[in-house]
């Protein structure tokens, strides 16, 4: 690399540095500091500050083309600012809906209205979003959705129910495919809608899941009026939207952000904090990292990373010389999944009895966070398509297998 | 040079010329053929491979060479594990060739290197003895300063293509201390010229590839024959091993590949209850994973042979993280790969277990998974202990080498 462009970098490095300095929270990565309860509103609301402040700084919305609000960085650039972010522990930012599954949907199949109307604050963190996808009986079977769509003038009338609506709580918009055609087959009777969640006939009751959170919600749809300019892509071509909403989510499209909390949150923290965390536990007297069998599994963990690491950047270079279908997507998403699930198990597994204490005991680790992310990658293969799908369509669609059903 | 990620046009080219040229000149049943042949070595084809300038191919042109990296190389050696290439290239090329190349005197290397590349020799190493672990302590074949020469007497066992190698390496004790890196030497061997080396083919398991017994008595060597230093051969032997394992990691993601191809083939074609059996989502599932499995030895492998070209520090990691991935993973294909073609895959006559045997055999070679997991808990409990938390995702040159 050239010695300018290296000064350049440092530049940035130097700026985010300062950035930080000037912006995280007062007392933020000290002992003292008390994070806001996970879940709640004041979560949410640094959340959102955090993002606008980032968004400001033009340290977010890589890619995403000027006129929507989006900023130009080189690769090098990019992984300054999420080096930097990333080792601070920076806020986790409001619902990642709306830059990691909508944004890219509305990129490429969005009106030029709705691009320009929602994409920015999107990315400033002002609005957030939720997706109401799954129902009491479509969830690995998506095309069977239920909730109908009627057109009533220029206005459609919805009515029906979703569950797993991810962001619920907090969201100003959403995102549903509907059932707009009674009559049509399978995959070719649905639309897909942006719509305000404030508006009438539009109700959240939050759904409470085996952690003891309400991240998700169900909602209800009663009669609700969503204008017929919010449809995103053609009448009756709604599945592919929604395909293309699920390939960002099972992709974690996360491109446009710099600091990817997520991946950190569900996974525990790097490697680095498992070495910690059997350095510093002991079973029958000796020291878990002297188990041969912990530092093993460990070790794996470690070889992952840098596997998945590897491959990300491969699947890149090949999505710029088009020779990606979307399909791959599908592969990082069980492998990272499971591998969550895998680490969450043996850091239980460390833990041993003490891996019981939930938040609130004096006795639980880390607050409590080892126990909640024990439990919270249970949901991690069945969110965005179970492992189960994933591995049908790279079967069918990557390998050329027959269908499995009729 | 930058990493890179994926294939140059110019690797894409010899990626499909080397495809080609092995589906024609080498084709399975000529593999049986060599498979049955005492030696497994085909004159024949070594001398066009060093047409295509293959044996050339990472040496400089002063040694008639065409000057390709690391990277180019493991795609032949991809291409060469689709088949489970019976051939002496990894014999002569990693375990000699390139060791020749980094530590030999100008005498050595104007001598061998030219040879290698217009395909005249056979080159390999005699490393391992009676316990086959890569390790500096059970060396303990001999080599006495007799004059101004060293005699040689023990075992080697493991030994690949002894019997057509017209150059011999050879890892002998000179010393014995405490610490047993001290004091081996590695010494450079015409076989041609001396007497005294026998050597014996092994009934091995994977028949495509030959090992041999090669036992030494009162073998005489020059002074002037020691690869690199006196006593300082074990460091040789390091950068031997970071090399051949890589090479071996590029073989086994081919002959993963090819034997996942073959399976998904099988799944489309063979029909039960009235069905292809490619259709039931309990054999579905299964080659699902083993598409993720390979995705990601894939990856592994490429960064290892791309750190190596770009000798990045981090190319021990790389290398040791892909071996144990690698290994495991296509262990896991070939073996899928017979039980889903079921009693079929369990004959002979068909070329799955040549494959399993291949993978089975190369894991084996120079530390298996667990062997390379271990390593790589060391390095943690470094990086731990070195700088403390988050210090893992900080490696210098691991985010910022993406462009």
């Amino acid at each position: 690399m050239a010695v300018e462009e290296t000064g350049k970098l440092d530049a940035l490095r130097q700026e985010i540095r300062a950035f930080l300095r000037k912006n995280l929270p007062k007392g933020w990565g000290t002992p003292e500091y008390v994070a806001p309860e996970r879940g709640s509103k004041e979560a949410h609301e640094l959340g959102k500050q955090w993002q606008k402040k980032l968004y400001d700084a033009g340290y977010t919305g890589f890619g995403v083309p000027k006129e929507y609000g989006g900023i130009e960085r080189s690769r090098e650039e990019m992984a300054v600012i999420r080096e930097e972010l990333t080792h601070t522990g920076a806020p986790p930012l409001a619902g990642s809906l709306g830059p990691s599954i909508v944004l890219p949907t509305l990129l490429r199949y969005g009106k030029e209205w709705q691009k320009k109307r929602f994409i920015p604050k999107i990315l400033s963190g002002e609005e957030s979003w939720c997706e109401c996808f799954s129902e009491p009986n479509a969830g690995s079977d998506l095309a069977n959705i239920q909730k109908t769509g009627v057109r009533d003038g220029d206005e459609w009338v919805v009515n029906g129910q979703s569950v797993w609506t991810s962001g619920a709580k907090f969201a100003d918009w959403g995102v549903a495919p509907v059932r707009t055609d009674l009559k049509a087959p399978r995959h070719r009777n649905l639309s897909y809608f942006v719509f305000d969640c404030k508006s009438p006939g539009f109700e959240v009751r939050p759904l409470r899941q085996m952690t003891g959170d309400s991240e998700f919600g169900e909602t209800f749809f009663d009669n609700m009026r969503i204008p017929h300019e919010n449809m995103v892509g053609e009448e009756g071509k709604g599945w592919y939207v929604a395909m293309a909403t699920l390939e960002a989510e099972r992709g974690g499209g996360f491109q446009f952000l710099a600091p990817s909390r997520r991946i950190e949150l569900t996974s525990l923290g790097g490697v680095d904090n498992f070495v910690e965390l059997a350095k510093n536990t002991k079973r029958r007297g000796k020291v878990v990292w002297e188990d041969p069998v912990f530092r093993q599994r460990i070790a794996q963990f470690a070889i992952e990373n840098e596997a998945m690491r590897y491959s990300r950047e491969r699947m890149r270079v090949k999505a710029q010389k088009k020779q990606t279908t979307g399909n791959e997507q599908s592969i990082s998403s069980i492998f990272s999944r499971e591998k969550n699930q895998r680490q969450a198990n043996m850091v239980a597994e460390i833990m041993g009895a003490n891996i019981q204490f939930m938040k609130g005991d004096k006795r639980a680790l880390d607050d409590g966070s080892w126990a909640y992310t024990f439990l919270r990658t249970r949901g991690n293969t069945i969110e965005t398509g179970t492992t189960e799908i994933n591995r049908g369509i790279i079967a069918e669609r990557m390998l050329g297998l027959p269908k499995s059903r009729a | 040079m930058p990493i890179e990620y994926g294939l140059n046009e110019q690797q894409e080219m010899l990626k499909t010329m080397s495809r080609d040229f092995i589906a024609k000149e080498c084709p399975m049943t000529r593999v049986r053929e060599l498979m049955k042949d005492e030696t497994g070595f085909s004159p024949e084809l070594w001398k066009k491979m060093a047409e295509l300038g293959w044996l050339g191919l990472v040496f400089p042109e002063e040694y008639g060479g065409t000057g390709m990296n690391f990277r180019d190389l493991t795609i032949l050696l991809e291409e060469m594990g689709r088949t489970v290439l019976p051939s002496p290239f990894i014999s002569t090329l990693l375990l000699a060739g390139l060791p020749i190349l980094a530590f030999g005197t100008k005498e050595q290397k104007d001598e061998i290197l030219p040879k290698i590349a217009r395909g005249e020799v056979v080159c390999t190493l005699a490393a391992l003895e009676e316990d086959g672990d890569w390790w500096a302590d059970s060396i303990n074949v001999r080599a006495d300063r007799k004059g101004d020469q060293y005699v040689i007497n023990g075992t080697k066992l493991f030994v690949p293509d002894a019997k057509v190698a017209n150059y011999m390496l050879i890892a002998a004790r000179t010393k014995r201390t405490e610490n047993p890196e001290e004091g081996i030497t590695l010494f450079l061997l015409d076989t041609r010229e001396v007497w005294g080396i026998l050597s014996t083919g092994l009934k091995t398991m994977d028949e495509t590839r030959k090992q041999y017994e090669v036992v030494f008595v009162n073998v005489p060597v020059p002074a002037k024959n020691i690869l690199g230093e006196l006593h300082q051969g074990w460091p040789i032997m390091k950068q031997i091993a970071l090399h051949t394992t890589a090479a071996l990691c590029a073989e086994m993601v081919g002959a993963g590949e090819k034997a996942l191809e073959m399976t998904v083939a099988y799944l489309k074609e063979r029909v039960a209850f009235g069905v292809v059996i490619g259709s039931f989502q309990a054999l579905q599932h299964r080659a699902a994973d083993l598409v993720i499995g390979l995705e990601y030895a894939r990856s592994l492998m490429e960064w290892a042979a791309e750190a190596i070209k770009e000798d990045d520090p981090d190319a021990i990691t790389a290398v040791s993280m892909a071996k144990s991935f690698c290994g495991d993973t296509c262990k896991k294909v070939v073996a899928e790969g017979i039980q889903m073609h079921g009693g079929i895959g369990f004959t002979w006559d068909h070329d799955m277990h040549l494959y399993f045997k291949r993978v089975w055999a190369s894991d084996t070679a120079f530390g298996d998974g667990s062997y390379h997991r271990e390593l790589i808990a060391k390095a943690l409990d470094e990086i731990h202990q070195l700088a403390g938390h988050g210090r893992w995702m900080k490696m210098p040159g691991r985010i910022t080498q993406t462009g």
